[in-house]
Order: structure tokens, then C-alpha cells, then sequence
């Protein structure tokens, strides 16, 4: 515990990725689910876990600067059509500029909303998803319908790739015509082996089959956290989410700065939403974000406000779903890992002391280790289900370490303070 | 008192002033806030600027900050003549102002605070925080300040929050200093840190213009005062040349109440009853938050606890309310134990509370003046009609109150935020005395309150315990604790660690046993 705490932060977020790689690899090798480490798995989180994330930055950009920004749904489902209309009408990337300009603007609405008329945050936002959908279907209606392929509830299909990345010697990639050797795909298939294979796989799954979008998206984390954590700009924001009167007593214009963070968080928002619609599919369809942008905005919160945060319950969100896409006998073994995860939470609870809640780990951990074994055929129900139970778990457990943003969705005023 | 003689043989313009205010007058609808000010700042000085609330100290200040402009007169700074449109312009003229209120970003870092609207920057706005480090460890060695710049602000106490509201205007180049009722919110130990702090920057050249009421600390400390009243400047003097109480009659304007003198005796019958109390902790395991606690107070008797905040004295009064679940320990209201009832019954038996902070615990401040004279009253049958309020009856009794106390209010409709903090806290002694209780636990009565409602509290605090009312009186106002008090209670730690009688104790002794120097029982 104490060789813990010595630790820095990034030493303790490998190490605790190790170990998680480790309860893995062991369940992988007692209940031969392959795929629950396999490089395909990897590279189809990540693709869940994109749209994700974007929501999830554009709630950071939010709520960093003081808005709550229940409209991410809205804006993702804006982002969903225009992504359609923009990749039918001139193509692919096109089609994801269209919709981050779109976004943007619903996003400036929301600000416009909250800042300068003062209507409760939350209002505003499910005004702004109620409008998003109604409108995204009318513009259907309007511009899809008797289109080829196209109808009421779908956009005609989009026009070209994004072109997918390999890693070269990692994973296969191309140099010129020459194709490179595929170690770490080679290394993956030694199935017999511990731990070896499965980092190989993760990391084989970070580096093949990647769409730039994706590189685009994660390479946003970084991003982001630079300019909120090392530019005027970035300080200026957070300072506006903690305490506007503080910026405004020294000559910060809040109100200014709120539009342009709406803007870059509607922007992300549709981004997200283009990429399911483009990306994803290649085409718009009515009800495509199915709540994607609130589970975005729960990230947001459980990621504590942090981009790699948010980038970090994105992928807790993805794994299961992908896991789910490529085959639902995967997601029992996900029991196992959970019983384990349980029993190690529940020795560092029992270390500090904490009877009931060390009690109750175990408890958890009995049961899920149980259903495994007892139970054949887990239900499909619970199934569909494994990504939104997996993220209530974490919220829950997340809960009380959290630190908002002081000033997010109480009403200000500029200039009102003095 | 260092530089006194110098001011002493220099008179007003002789050298170039600092800050020249003449003929200051600033309209509001329907008020006139600031008439015909004149106020002349030496450069080098802590200037002290004293008033009751509402004189129109903290508009003046705001005029020379450029928060908005005055109607007639002119402000000289140095020696040139300006006109501030906002406080850029005041801070681009090395004018800088420490609110009354913080205005810090908790989650942010002490460096983050104080470079926000200032960073040094690279061309592509990227933060440069070495610079901004550099700086900001050179201004705390002037200011003799010793935190380290990266922690957040959420960490520091109070105290410290305020160096980082004057180091964020130093950084700005301020030479001016404007402190809006600095020491309002500080312990006496803080008070004396900010002084030494300002007398260093003093020294360095700073010039500081000092808000307060508080007059021991503004005859003690500054170097020269421009008293305001009723909106107008009315004296300009030096600590030298008046008394305390001739200070504050010249605030008031006319004679001050005299101090206390009791002609009736202590009643026999114990109306307070608190044996061997212990309080846990916040955190388990932590140490107690009381420990033996042991208090009587009877009728007709004033108890005062003297203690720095934090000490017990908040976990002291919930537990006597039934907010906190006592460890062990007994208390007692008219020699019935209280034990395991609830907070409303207690109420009931005749229990009343001045609470700690009117606007956290004693106030909804946007809630009308009559709704807020019928908090914790509900169950009282002169106020309902059956299950319902009736309101005329309540707007009658808040009529009451507020003549009673002498409440500066339009009317009983008007929300609570709306009055001065003063008046505010007028209506909430009133609130608590109207139920006619047996015992008050008084919480710092007059905090932030000007002499005049000050005098009017006291009289009526006096005027009940004549009348049999037990008082326990929690305040950091050392001199109302020995004026009022029959007996005073030294807290520290969760103790209680002496017992001093008001007669013999001054303000020095309660400040050493305050801070724990100096334990055990005393006369």
C-alpha cells in the first residue's frame, strides 16, 4: 500500500493496467474466451468508444467552463445528419466538417440559451435534444426522402472511406507495396503462453485496423487537456466553470469565453454523432445515438472532468460492447473478470479497514464467480445489457471522489457580482 | 506606530498625494450614496476609512476603483488627474482592490489565481509558468508569505487566501492598495499577520486605504483617518489625536450608549445544564470534537465563551440544539434532560439560537422579511389559523420585530437580502427574542454589525437577561464578551480550559488563553 503511494501518477496507471491485463490474461487462459484480449476486440472498442469520447470532451469543454450541457445528445444527433447530408452530397470528410460546423452552432444556441437569456441549464439542453430530433427528421423528410436509398427515418448512403492504418512491423502495415512483418499478430497467436499474447493483442489492437477518425478523436485527448491545462485560454476556461466572478473582477470576459467553449463542445459533439452516421455506418439513421451522448456525459463526470479521464470510461464503456459485437459468449467470461476485480478491491478495502464495505466486495465477488459457473446460457437481455451495468457499477463506486467544477450550471450574470 | 512624527510635521499637500479625492458625489435612484467627499491619501500611509454600514465607505471605494463613475468631483492619482471607465483602467493606473468577498477559484492552483487575466504568455498562448513562478515567489518574500505557489486554493484558511488576493493585485504593479473590510472575516492572530503584512508593503512603498469599522485595529494600526457618515467625509485625523470613543461618536454622529452596568441579581434556577459532554469527531477515529464539556447558565445570567473559531464552540451549540448525536453527556433546559428529543421539541421548551452565519443558517435571503420572522415559529398559535399560516398575523408580528429592533426597511415584503448585514442581523435577534425563550445561545450577535445596531443589540440582549432570559454568548468580539458577560468560559480544543471573571479580565489575558498558551482554571 505504502510502495503504492510512492508511486507517480502515470507509474500507477501502468501498474494498475498491468494488473488488469493480468486478471485478463488468467480468465482468458481458464475459460478459453480468446477473444476477451484479442487484437479485433481492441480495435472494435476503440471504434465503440469513440463516439463516446467525443461526447465526453465535448461535456469537459462544458462544463470546465461552467455550462451543463445536457444538449450533447441533441448535438451528436445533429451531428449524425449533417455528417449523412455532408458525406452524400461531397463525401466523407466533408460530411464530418459539416457536422462540427452544425454542431457548433447548436452548441453557440445552448450558450446563447444560458448565458445571455439565463434559462436553467438543464432546460436548455433537453430543449436543445427534443429540437434536434424533431428537426433532424423534418430535414430528412425534406431533403432524404425519395432520394436512392435515401427515406424519412434514413440518408442515402455516404461517399468514400476514411482509410484505415496499420502500424508497420508492429501490425503488418504497408511501406510503398512492401508489406511488413506482423509481430505482434504473430505473438498474439501463442495462445498457451500468460499475460505475453494478451499485451500483445491489446497493443496489436491499438495499431491495426484503425480508422483516422479514431486517431483523430483520441489524439483530441491530449489536446485538450494541453490547451485547458497550459494555455491562457485553457486557465481562462476552468477559472470560468470554478469561479466567473474571479475572472470577471480582473478583466475576463466570461460571457465571451463560455460562447467559444460551447462552440468547440458542440463541435465535438457532432463529431461524434458523424462519426457514428459516416464512420460506423455509412449512413443516417433516426434514433443512430441511442443515448450515446448521455453516456458521454456520465463519462465526463466519472472521468472527474479530465480528458484522460473521459478517455478512460470510454473504453471501460467500449470493451464490453465490442466484446458483445464480436460474440456473446465473451461476455460470461466478463463475470470472472469481475469477481477477481472484486476480490482485489476487496483486500485493499480489507487493508484500510473498511468491514462492511470489504464484506460486500466479497459478497459481489461470490456471486458473479457463482453465475458463471451455475448459469449455461446467460439471458440475451443481460447480455445487451453488460455495458450500461458496467458503467452504473463504476459511477457508483466513482461517486465519492469526484470534484466538479464549482460554478457549473449555477445561473451568473456578468457583472451583476459587485 | 513607525512614520508618526514624519506625518506630524508635514501637513495636507505639502508633497504630491498619492490619492486626491474632491468633491465626490455619487447618485443612485433615489439615493444619494456619496455627498461632497473629500479625502486626501499620502503616499506611504495605511489611510483608514471608517464608517458605520451603509455610510457609503465601500461606494466611494468602488468610484476609485472605476466600477462606475461619480456624478460630480474629481479623482487625482499621483498627482494627474483621470477618469477610470473600469477597473482596467484603475489597475492600469497601479490602483488595485482586495474585496470583502474572495474572489478566488478554489480548484485552481495559488499561481493559476494570480496570474488569471494576466498570464505571461508565448506567442502562441501557451503559459509561460516559470516567469509567472518567479514573480510570484519574489512577491511573497516581500510580503513574507510561505506557501507553496502550486497548491490549491481549496487547501488554505482564510488568512492565506487573503495574501493571495493582495498578491494578485500586487502582481498586477499596484501600488495603491484598496482593503474592503479586510480583517471582517479574520481571527485576532490573522489580523495582526495582515497588519505586519501591510506594513512591509508599506515600507516598500505601497500606499493602503483601509476600510473597516473596527476601531481598535484602525487606532492601532493606521497612520492616518478619514471618518465617513451619512454619505459624506466629515473628519480627517490622525490615531494620535482621538480616542476610540470619541472616534465613534464621531461615526454615529452623536453620543454612544453607555457601557454595561447590571442593578439586577442572578436568578437561583439553573435554565442551562450541560454535564460532561463529549462529541465525536468528523472523521472516525479522529480526536473528540468536545470533550467534558461542562456549562450552567441560570436566569438573569450571561455566559460568554471565549475561543478562536474552530475550536468547539459551532459543535458546542448544535449539540445543545439536537443536531449532533452526542457521544455522552447530558443536557439539561430547566432541569429536564434533553437527551432524546428532537430538535422542535427543544425548541419548544424554550431553547432559541442566534446562529453562527445569518446567511448560511439564519436567513433565506430571498425569501420575504415576514416569511423569515416565521422561521422556526410555525408552531406558534398566535401566528396559524389551525393547520394554515395566517399571514396577516405574521406581517403583523414582523411589523413588530422590525419596529421593535429598529429594522431599516421599507416593508415587511421586501426580501431579506435586500438589507444591510446589519439590519439583517437585527431581525434575526429579534426573530429569536420574539418567542420569548428561556435560554438564547447567542453566536456572535454583533458580527459584522455597525456600532448603532451593535448598541441596539446589546440593550436588548440586557434588557431580557434582567428579565430572566440565560444567555450563553459565543463571540470573537473580546470587549462585548467582558462588557456582557457574568462569567466567561475559556474554549480550546473541544475544552473548556478556564474560567475567568469579567471584572479582572482583559483582552490581552482571553487572547493568550484563546490560543492556548496559558491553561487552567482562574479566578
Amino acid at each position: 500500500m505504502k510502495f503504492f503511494k510512492s508511486l507517480t501518477t502515470g507509474q500507477r496507471t501502468i501498474a494498475l493496467s498491468l494488473g488488469f491485463m493480468l486478471v485478463l490474461s488468467i480468465v482468458r487462459l481458464f475459460t478459453n474466451a480468446d477473444d476477451i484480449t484479442s487484437s479485433g476486440t481492441l480495435s472494435s472498442t476503440l471504434r465503440v468508444a469513440t463516439p463516446i469520447l467525443l461526447a465526453g470532451l465535448a461535456g469537459v469543454w462544458a462544463e470546465r467552463v461552467g455550462i451543463v450541457n445536457i444538449g450533447i445528445e441533441g448535438m451528436m444527433i445533429v451531428g449524425t445528419w449533417f455528417g449523412a447530408y455532408g458525406a452524400w452530397k461531397w463525401g466523407s470528410w466533408a460530411g464530418i466538417a459539416l457536422a462540427i460546423f452544425a454542431g457548433s452552432l447548436v452548441g453557440l444556441l445552448h450558450a446563447l440559451a444560458t448565458v445571455r437569456f439565463n434559462v436553467n441549464h438543464v432546460v436548455s439542453g433537453i430543449a436543445i435534444n427534443i429540437l434536434a430530433a424533431g428537426a433532424t427528421e423534418y430535414l430528412s423528410i425534406i431533403f432524404f426522402k425519395g432520394q436512392k436509398g435515401g427515406g424519412e427515418s434514413q440518408s442515402p448512403a455516404g461517399k468514400g472511406g476514411y482509410g484505415e492504418f496499420d502500424m508497420p512491423f508492429l501490425s503488418g502495415g504497408r511501406i510503398g507495396s512492401w508489406r511488413s512483418p506482423d509481430i505482434l499478430g504473430w505473438l498474439e497467436k501463442k495462445h498457451d503462453l500468460p499475460l505475453l499474447p494478451d499485451l500483445a493483442g491489446v497493443l496489436r489492437g491499438l495499431v491495426s485496423d484503425i480508422y483516422v477518425p479514431t486517431i483523430v478523436a483520441i489524439a483530441l485527448v491530449p489536446i485538450t487537456a494541453y490547451i485547458l491545462w497550459r494555455t491562457r485560454f485553457g486557465l481562462r476556461v476552468r477559472s470560468s466553470g470554478e469561479s466567473p466572478q474571479a475572472g470577471e473582477s480582473l478583466g475576463v470576459s466570461i460571457n465571451r469565453l463560455r460562447y467559444q467553449a460551447m462552440a468547440i463542445s458542440g463541435g465535438l459533439a457532432a463529431f461524434g454523432g458523424a462519426y457514428l452516421s459516416c464512420v460506423f455506418t455509412s449512413t443516417y439513421r433516426q434514433g443512430q445515438t441511442g443515448g450515446q451522448g448521455y453516456i458521454g456525459l456520465a463519462t465526463t463526470i466519472f472521468g472527474n472532468w479530465t480528458p484522460f479521464g473521459v478517455f478512460r470510461g470510454a473504453i471501460l464503456f467500449g470493451f464490453p460492447s465490442a466484446l458483445k459485437f464480436r460474440d456473446e459468449k465473451n461476455v460470461p467470461a466478463l463475470l470472472l473478470v469481475i469477481a477477481v476485480i472484486l476480490v482485489a478491491l476487496g483486500i485493499v478495502s480489507a487493508m484500510k479497514n473498511k468491514q462492511i464495505l470489504t464484506m460486500g466486495l466479497f459478497i459481489g465477488s461470490a456471486i458473479s464467480a457463482a453465475t458463471y459457473f451455475l448459469v449455461d446460457d446467460v439471458p440475451q437481455e443481460f447480455v445487451a445489457a453488460t455495458p450500461y451495468i458496467v458503467t452504473i457499477l463504476v459511477l457508483a463506486g466513482a461517486q465519492q471522489q469526484l470534484r466538479p467544477p464549482a460554478y457549473a450550471g449555477i445561473p451568473y450574470r456578468a457583472g451583476e457580482n459587485h | 506606530m513607525t512614520g508618526q512624527s514624519q506625518f506630524g510635521q508635514s501637513h495636507l499637500g505639502q508633497s504630491q498625494l498619492a490619492v486626491e479625492l474632491h468633491g465626490i458625489t455619487k447618485r443612485f435612484p433615489g439615493v444619494i450614496a456619496n455627498h461632497d467627499i473629500e479625502l486626501l491619501v499620502r503616499p506611504g500611509t495605511i489611510h483608514a476609512i471608517v464608517g458605520e454600514n451603509g455610510a457609503g465607505k465601500s461606494t466611494l471605494m468602488k468610484t476609485l476603483y472605476g466600477m462606475h463613475q461619480p456624478d460630480e468631483g474629481t479623482i487625482t492619482v499621483n498627482g494627474t488627474l483621470v477618469q477610470f471607465k473600469t477597473p482596467t483602467d484603475a489597475i492600469a493606473a497601479g490602483i488595485g482592490m482586495v474585496h470583502q468577498h474572495f474572489m478566488l477559484a478554489d480548484n485552481l492552483t495559488i499561481t493559476e489565481n494570480i496570474i488569471l487575466g494576466a498570464e505571461p504568455v508565448d506567442h502562441r498562448g501557451r503559459i509561460n509558468f516559470k516567469e509567472a513562478r518567479d514573480r510570484i515567489e519574489a512577491l511573497m518574500t516581500s510580503l513574507g508569505a510561505t506557501f507553496n505557489p502550486d497548491t490549491n486554493v481549496s487547501e488554505l484558511g482564510v488568512g492565506q487566501r487573503q495574501r493571495v488576493e493582495i498578491l494578485k493585485v500586487l502582481y498586477r504593479g499596484a501600488k495603491i492598495l484598496i482593503l474592503d473590510e479586510p480583517t471582517a472575516v479574520l481571527v485576532p492572530q490573522e489580523v495582526e499577520e495582515l497588519f505586519t503584512t501591510l506594513k512591509r508593503l508599506v515600507a516598500d512603498g505601497a500606499t493602503v486605504i483601509f476600510i473597516s469599522h473596527k476601531l481598535d485595529e484602525v487606532l492601532a494600526y493606521c497612520d492616518e483617518i478619514t471618518v465617513i457618515r451619512q454619505g459624506t467625509s466629515v473628519a480627517h485625523t490622525e490615531p494620535s489625536q482621538v480616542t476610540r470613543r470619541s472616534l465613534a461618536e464621531l461615526m454615529v454622529g452623536s453620543d454612544l450608549p453607555d457601557p454595561s452596568g447590571r442593578e439586577t441579581k442572578v436568578g437561583d434556577d439553573v435554565r442551562l445544564q450541560v454535564t460532561g459532554l463529549n462529541l465525536a469527531g468528523d472523521i472516525a477515529g479522529a480526536k473528540l470534537a468536545l470533550e467534558d464539556i461542562n456549562v450552567a447558565v441560570h436566569a438573569g445570567e450571561i455566559v460568554g465563551i471565549a475561543g478562536v473559531e474552530g475550536n468547539g464552540q459551532f459543535e458546542l451549540c448544535e449539540s445543545i440544539l439536537g443536531l449532533r448525536t452526542i457521544l455522552s453527556g447530558s443536557i439539561s433546559v430547566c432541569g429536564q434532560e434533553l437527551s432524546h428529543t428532537e430538535t422542535r421539541e427543544r425548541i419548544n421548551m424554550g431553547l432559541s439560537y442566534i446562529p453562527f452565519d445569518r446567511h448560511r443558517e439564519g436567513l433565506l435571503l430571498d425569501a420575504p422579511l415576514w416569511e423569515n420572522t416565521f422561521l422556526g415559529r410555525e408552531e406558534n398559535a398566535g401566528l396559524t389559523n389551525g393547520p394554515f399560516i395566517s399571514r396577516n398575523k405574521i406581517e403583523a408580528d414582523c411589523r413588530t420585530i422590525i419596529d421593535r429592533f429598529g429594522v431599516l426597511t421599507p416593508s415587511e415584503q421586501v426580501p431579506a437580502f435586500a438589507l444591510s448585514g446589519g439590519n439583517q442581523q437585527k431581525l434575526v435577534v429579534g426573530r429569536e427574542m420574539a418567542g420569548h425563550p428561556k435560554i438564547l445561545l447567542a453566536a456572535h450577535p454583533t458580527r459584522g454589525v455597525d456600532v448603532g445596531a451593535q448598541a441596539a443589540i446589546w440593550d436588548e440582549l440586557r434588557h431580557a437577561r434582567d428579565n430572566g432570559l440565560g444567555v450563553l454568548l459565543i463571540s470573537a468580539d473580546l470587549e462585548e464578551l467582558i462588557g456582557l458577560s457574568d462569567r466567561i468560559l475559556v474554549m480550546f480544543d473541544g475544552r473548556v480550559t478556564a474560567h475567568l471573571n469579567p471584572a479582572t479580565a482583559t483582552p490581552e489575558m482571553l487572547g493568550t488563553y484563546m490560543t492556548g498558551e496559558e491553561q487552567g482554571v482562574d479566578g
